[in-house]
């Protein structure tokens, strides 16, 4: 795969025009339309909030609590419909690969784009959501950023790679869904990684070599409060650069199966 | 599952020769049983069953297409017509052989790859635009022909679904022809369209054999191989068994049918 091709101008094209339409096609037919794109995760927020925030007092001590969670929650539907979506995009798009020859992985990288669109939406409601709680604005912010692009990374990786195999084994997206019902869990999510640590700091830190965690982590470190704990402030030892290796394996054999498999997707799919 | 995979070559060049093919194969593994699942795969291979059987659908294809030439490509359903077409177009990889394609190529397998029946008219003409590599601009600039051809123009901010199947292929066929490749592939395009469209239809490909276009059709109709071809090509089980003047060629076609 040579650099040129890789984004020469058709690819660009193509890319452009079928991420516009998947994002078009998400809400065709829905009274809200794009306004769901904010609704769904502020709704999962709300639900989260009152049960664990409210109802199980869960997170008091950390500030701005509710903002920490909210941006949890938007990062992990980003990471979940990044790959979700990725994933299933050859065989969704099974048509277009039976009748015209290009870069297979234009379709993958199109509708995981989407997804990208739909994460910037919300961070916006995040920044609103941190004026209205307090957050102090701070250049720190920008520093979130190489976290959100690992969390992409990440995910386009494991699109490639279980996406390759999804073309013929369909269990694939069914064992996905449920395996992604059990990584909620191992995440700090609804739950601060502080209570964690207070009980088990081994726990504390081998949940923080899931790059997932360690990403929304850095995320809320950089953007909300630097009381969050880090894998660079917690992991003392060189396996800290675990969660990064993870990301750069995960996309490289993902990269690899997907080239390899990718001449017979026409034929499978 | 190592699968042997034959070459697939494009160039540039000023070779008088547009297309290459030398032994091509292909054969495809059809699933014996339902075998779209892990469960079934892992049963398949504990028990030793292979769970597919090969195919043959080309078996050793030679030929060449020369610069300006309008070739046709006839034979049964089933014969490995459409197969060709796919590999010709980099769709299905060669299983054998080598492929040389020389000049951009642009490919019909089939009118409107990518309409979908929820977006309007309009923005399935950008969508199928960027298909064939046009960019917004370009699309801009020929977007009034395209209603104007299609005669469809007070129908364009409707949903597609809200199209006859008939409006449909108008407008497919009115973006397809605003491709410009060196080669054309076309599959049984030819048959759309009520007979006024169908005069407009054959405008274009008698249009493409003046201006010396190359083109590769597969059909059905002999009459338009007789009209436009320069040569047809006859495939029957996966093999070429005549190829030469149009003519005499679609008379063994009509003999194996009867």
């Amino acid at each position: 795969m040579n650099i040129p091709r890789v984004l020469n101008r058709k690819n660009r094209i193509l890319l452009k025009e079928l991420t516009k339409t998947d994002f078009k096609l998400r809400y065709q037919g829905s009274v809200l339309g794009y306004l769901w794109a904010l609704l769904r995760p502020l709704m999962m927020f709300a639900i989260l909030y009152i049960v664990f925030a409210k109802l199980l007092k869960i997170g008091n001590d950390i500030p701005h609590y509710s903002v920490y969670l909210l941006c949890g929650i938007t990062m992990w539907s980003f990471f979940t419909e990044c790959t979700s979506q990725g994933i299933q995009a050859i065989v969704n798009r099974g048509d277009l690969l039976r009748k015209i020859s290009f870069p297979k992985y234009i379709v993958v990288v199109s509708a995981t784009l989407t997804a990208v669109i739909n994460m910037l939406i919300n961070v916006v409601v995040i920044i609103i959501f941190a004026f209205i709680n307090g957050v102090d604005f701070s250049l720190s912010w920008l520093l979130a950023i190489p976290a959100i692009f690992e969390l992409y990374i990440l995910s386009l990786g494991i699109a490639f790679l279980l996406g390759s195999i999804n073309v013929k084994y369909r269990d694939v997206t069914s064992i996905w869904d449920v395996l992604m019902q059990a990584l909620f869990y191992a995440v700090p999510i609804i739950y601060p990684l502080s209570l964690v640590a207070e009980t088990s700091v081994k726990a504390a830190k081998i949940i923080l070599l899931n790059p997932i965690a360690q990403a929304i982590q850095d995320i809320r470190y950089n953007f909300i409060t630097h009381e969050t704990i880090t894998a660079w402030n917690y992991i003392t030892s060189p396996v800290v650069v675990v969660p990064i290796i993870l990301t750069i394996l995960t996309l490289i054999a993902g990269s690899m199966v997907f080239r390899k498999r990718s001449k017979f997707f026409a034929e499978e799919v | 599952m190592k699968r042997e995979i034959g070459t697939r070559t494009e160039l540039h060049s000023e070779d008088e020769n547009a297309i290459v093919v030398k032994n091509l194969h292909k054969s495809f593994r059809l699933p014996t049983e339902q075998a779209f699942g892990l469960k079934q795969a892992f049963f398949n291979r504990l028990k030793g069953i292979k769970g597919y059987k090969d195919q043959n659908v080309l078996q050793g294809l030679d030929f060449t297409i020369k610069k300006g030439e309008f070739v046709g490509i006839i034979g049964r359903n089933g014969s490995g017509k459409s197969t060709l077409l796919k590999i010709l177009a980099g769709i299905y990889y060669p299983e054998k052989g080598e492929i040389t394609v020389n000049g951009t190529l642009v490919p019909f397998i089939e009118l409107g790859v990518g309409f979908n029946p929820d977006l309007t008219g309009r923005e399935n003409v950008y969508l199928n635009g960027a298909l064939l590599g046009f960019s917004n601009e370009e699309m801009d600039a020929m977007y009034d022909d395209i209603w104007e051809f299609a005669e469809l123009r007070d129908f364009q901010d409707q949903k597609l679904k809200n199209y006859s199947s008939g409006m449909q292929v108008r407008l497919a066929f009115s973006i397809a022809i605003r491709a410009r490749g060196d080669i054309l592939l076309l599959d049984e395009v030819l048959a759309v369209g009520d007979a006024a469209f169908q005069e407009k239809c054959n405008n274009y490909f008698s249009s493409l054999h003046k201006k010396k276009q190359t083109v590769v059709l597969v059909t059905h109709s002999m009459t338009d191989v007789r009209k436009y071809c320069d040569r047809a090509i006859l495939i029957e089980n996966g093999k070429i068994i005549q190829n030469g003047d149009p003519k005499t060629v679609a008379k063994a076609y009509l003999n194996l049918l009867s």
